[in-house]
């Protein structure tokens, strides 16, 4: 009996982080140590944008993990990426310009900064393992 | 005493015109915010309509149905440019046709090359509507 209840539970927590499970699956795959570093600080920002107070901060990390997971399983491809990425660029300038001086600096690392690093360093990780 | 009732009267007609014009003007600016709030929506659903037709994975691509389409978009988006009373609307008029533009020219790449997948058609859908929620304040 207790081991039913474990599995029942094991199950439903994955269904919740699945898609975090997919991309942290295949970044923690990583074995070289400046690019291991780079997918931590990238898990550890996103993480940190997933858990924001902000609705839009949340929902830019959500499409964003969406989308590399997308792009790893070859839904859509590195042209496609891209043009994902300019889109949520656009339309985060606007929210980051309507912050307040002090809360653009935290605004924009945990948005434009990550789709900075998820476009240099964690898409050609991504593509190379396709 | 004549005068003071006749200063009264002038008073509260004063009064009384200042209040009608005050609630026509906040009435008025309501009804324009609405009919502005439905232009944005009928952009919205024609690019969500233009992107139903034409990411479509394996549909043959026809450059001229396309070509229409966009230039229908384009005068749609300017009409609506031109015809916005709210001046600090149409930046924001202007963002949702630059939407519309990198759509149009990110799709003729795609679609003319037979490279849409279902996942980019419901991804662009859902970028589309997140913009458009946003430049609605929603």
């Amino acid at each position: 009996m207790p081991s039913a209840g474990k599995t029942k539970h094991r199950k439903s927590s994955r269904k919740t982080s699945r898609k975090s499970s997919a991309l942290d699956s295949a970044l923690d795959q990583v074995t070289d140590e400046s690019v291991a570093a780079s997918m931590k600080e990238f898990q550890d920002l996103l993480a940190q944008a997933k858990g924001d107070t902000s609705e839009l901060i949340r929902q830019n990390a959500q499409e964003l993990e969406e989308r590399l997971v997308l792009l790893k399983k070859r839904k859509i491809d590195k042209e496609d990426f891209d043009f994902f990425l300019e889109n949520q660029k656009r339309d985060l300038r606007v929210f980051i310009d309507s912050q307040p001086a002090q809360s653009q600096e935290r605004a924009e690392k945990l948005t434009l900064h990550i789709l900075e690093i998820a476009a240099t360093k964690v898409v050609p990780v991504l593509i190379m393992m396709i | 005493m004549n005068s003071n009732t006749a200063r009264n009267f002038v008073l509260r007609n004063l009064l009384l015109c200042a209040a009608a014009i005050a609630i026509t003007s906040c009435g008025t600016a309501t009804f324009s915010k609405t009919g502005s709030d439905a232009q944005i929506e009928s952009l919205r659903n024609f690019e969500l309509a233009f992107i139903d037709e034409f990411a479509v994975p394996g549909k043959r691509f026809n450059a001229t149905a396309f070509d229409v389409k966009v230039n229908e978009g384009n005068a749609k988006f300017q009409q609506v440019i031109t015809n916005e009373k709210f001046t600090a609307r149409r930046p924001v008029l202007v963002d949702l046709k630059g939407q519309f533009d990198a759509d149009a020219t990110h799709l003729r790449s795609k679609a003319s090359r037979g490279k849409v997948t279902p996942a980019l058609a419901g991804e662009m859908k859902k970028d589309v509507n997140k913009v458009y929620d946003h430049a609605l304040g929603r």
